[in-house]
């Protein structure tokens, strides 16, 4: 939402070089940007530069701003794209056995049932690192695609317009992640 | 009681995200001195356009002025080539024409 700011005068004010705009902007984008970065990019993955990299791109790109839609739906997609990108670059695991995981992941692993949850924010990281591994195993936009629906709750309907793919496109994609997500599962659970 | 290994491994994978959840939750505010080393960098990046901008519109500038200069001179040559040669001849292929005397 862009209540909280005039973004329009904050944008004109900022290219009349008006800095405290800018201030204004990046304040205002921060936890847009940070929910996204968060989801998308592993726990290790340098937040902070990644989230710098993303307002450098914003600042520089505003010109293709239309103002046709809030700034922070544009800037959503401009940090999912850079979050592709970064997940591009890191390899792909081809698969996960029981072996890999550490003590504190058998552990998140052996824990993990329905409606389990846990207010230890050590126990909470140690099942963050045991999905970030099992999300390893993904492409790049089934990775985005699972953590949406599943984390974010998103509609079909909202995936497609924040990432431009259609909803029979991503059915089919939901529909595969799932099943290799399953296969991942259910090998750990085989144990050595 | 047969257990759906499928629906037990989706199960877990919702259990595991449930667990975690804490950790995907956004920052409501940037850490402290990351608004302004972000503003330092948009200064600096703006500053590196600009001076590109500046060179880029100088060397435009003095290669104008050297075309300018350029045409000036090859005008001047060609003019002074022509006031060179005999009343009522332009080039020096019509002086080929003239008869000798």
């Amino acid at each position: 939402m862009d209540s909280p700011i005039d973004v329009a005068r904050c944008l004109q004010r900022w290219q009349e070089g008006d800095e405290s705009a800018a201030e204004q902007l990046i304040e205002h984008l921060y936890p847009v940007i940070s929910r996204i970065v968060r989801t998308n990019l592993p726990r290790r993955d340098h937040e902070d530069d990644v989230i710098q990299e993303i307002l450098m791109k914003t600042f520089s790109r505003l010109h293709q701003y239309k103002g046709d839609a809030p700034m922070t739906h544009w800037v959503s997609r401009l940090a999912l794209t850079t979050c592709l990108d970064r997940l591009r670059a890191q390899k792909i695991r081809p698969e996960i056995r029981w072996t890999d995981l550490t003590p504190e992941e058998s552990k998140a692993f052996d824990s993990a049932w329905l409606g389990s949850t846990t207010s230890d924010a050590s126990e909470a990281i140690q099942a963050r690192d045991l999905v970030d591994k099992l999300l390893s195993t993904l492409e790049p936009e089934d990775r985005t695609l699972i953590l949406q629906v599943d984390l974010e709750g998103r509609s079909l309907e909202e995936i497609s317009k924040l990432t431009g793919w259609g909803i029979s496109k991503i059915k089919m994609r939901l529909f595969r992640v799932r099943a290799q997500l399953r296969k991942h599962i259910q090998t750990l659970e085989k144990r050595p | 009681m047969n257990i759906d290994p499928n629906s037990h491994a989706d199960a877990r994978w919702q259990a595991l995200l449930a667990r975690s959840s804490s950790t995907f939750a956004e920052e409501s505010t940037p850490p402290y001195g990351f608004v302004t080393s972000t503003l330092a960098r948009l200064r600096e990046e703006k500053g590196e356009r600009e001076l590109l901008e500046r060179i880029g519109l100088r060397a435009l500038f003095a290669a104008f002025a050297i075309l300018v200069a350029a045409g000036g001179f090859t005008i001047g040559v060609q003019l002074q080539d022509r006031y060179d040669l005999e009343p009522g001849l332009n080039s020096v292929f019509q002086a080929d024409d003239v008869p000798l005397a």
